[in-house]
């Protein structure tokens, strides 16, 4: 039998060091590894948040002459190219133009989308019409994401993944944290 | 006749030391090799403190079945909230039915699932009732299979925002960042 022997007792007297027996103390490690093994989760589930808000009711009191925010248009319609422009309301405050060039890579059999030139030039765009880029601004810059009925998720997901590369400091009482520059919303047309 | 110091024996005229030396192979390389439990039990202790720092006791959301979510780099830690899954044409809630897409995709144009806006007032009434002194947070998350058309992503998306659930979040598949 497997055990430690501490040193031995003499005599006819009770020993005084007892032998640990080995075996159950094994077996509880061998079982506890293989409950953890078997429960171990190996895929990271994350989340991408993006903002719904819907039209509430009118105010009683409604501001007077408030300024509309600058939102970032990104139209994805096309195969061919990407379309980023600034709306202030219904104005266009400037328009570019990208080649739609995605990255496909494949990994345990599923296809992953990135473009990651379209997230460089969010950032730079972003850098030059972002409005809410202070680190104590709670309010982030809204990205309007206009899409066919036909586009499958996974492109959805990598323009909104680029989207989010652009992060900004964001202060809080007790530390700084990084923060999406933009939050994220659907057109509905 | 020398008197010896007493030694452990097999029996009375087999002394234990005449076994080890037969079984060690009496100067030959030993047939039972010893095994060190030392070593052993330290690589046990050393996986078991491993495997139980890197346990997560709050579990893991279980996907339904033929959901195979698309993948990215920047993204935030989940968060408590329902689950919308949309699996093939079927929506659910939690793991429970709440509607079917067919209708949305046979129509071609975005639709409220009237179901799904149901159940998602009902949770939202409920959790209202029990936690009346927080505000509601609003938040909800769409797992999604990455091959399903937007129609139906912007159908499930506006229901769940005209439902009280303002904060959308999309269930990924979290990957390294590139460096």
């Amino acid at each position: 039998m497997a055990g430690v022997d501490v040193g031995g007792g003499g005599g006819k007297k009770r020993a005084v060091d007892a032998e640990i027996n080995m075996i159950p103390f094994i077996d509880l490690l061998l079982v506890t590894i293989s409950f953890l093994l078997i429960t171990a989760v190996w895929s990271h589930m994350a989340r991408l948040n993006a903002d719904a808000q819907v039209p509430g009711k009118p105010s009683d009191d409604p501001p007077t002459n408030p300024e509309k925010p600058k939102d970032l248009h990104i139209e994805m319609r096309g195969t061919e190219k990407f379309v980023l422009q600034w709306k202030q309301g219904q104005q266009v405050v400037n328009s570019v133009e990208l080649p739609r060039k995605e990255v496909k890579t494949v990994q345990n059999n599923v296809e992953i989308i990135r473009f990651p030139e379209l997230a460089v030039k969010i950032a730079e765009e972003w850098k030059t019409h972002g409005q809410h880029a202070a680190a104590t601004d709670d309010k982030t810059d809204r990205a309007v994401l206009h899409t066919d009925n036909k586009t499958e998720y996974k492109f959805i997901i990598g323009v909104i993944d680029a989207l989010y590369a652009t992060q900004r400091d964001r202060a809080f009482p007790t530390k700084t944290e990084k923060i999406p520059a933009f939050n994220v919303t659907f057109a509905v047309n | 006749m020398p008197v010896h110091k007493p030694e452990r024996r097999l029996l009375h005229f087999i002394s234990l030391a005449f076994v080890k030396k037969k079984v060690a192979g009496g100067g030959q390389r030993p047939v039972v090799a010893g095994l060190s439990l030392t070593s052993m039990i330290d690589f046990l202790v050393v996986t078991v403190v491993f495997l139980l720092m890197s346990f997560s006791a709050s579990g893991e959301i279980g996907l339904p079945k033929g959901i195979q979510l698309p993948k990215a780099e920047n993204v935030m830690d989940m968060v408590d909230a329902p689950v919308v899954a949309v699996t093939g044409r079927q929506v659910l809630v939690d793991g429970k039915y709440a509607g079917n897409t067919g209708s949305i995709i046979e129509a071609d144009r975005l639709q409220i699932i009237e179901e799904l806006k149901a159940m998602l007032k009902q949770r939202r009434d409920t959790w209202i009732s029990l936690k009346k002194d927080k505000p509601f947070p609003g938040v909800v998350v769409l797992t999604i299979d990455q091959n399903v058309p937007a129609l139906v992503v912007k159908s499930v998306f506006q229901t769940a925002a005209m439902s009280g659930y303002p904060n959308v979040s999309f269930m990924v598949d979290s990957l390294p960042h590139a460096k």
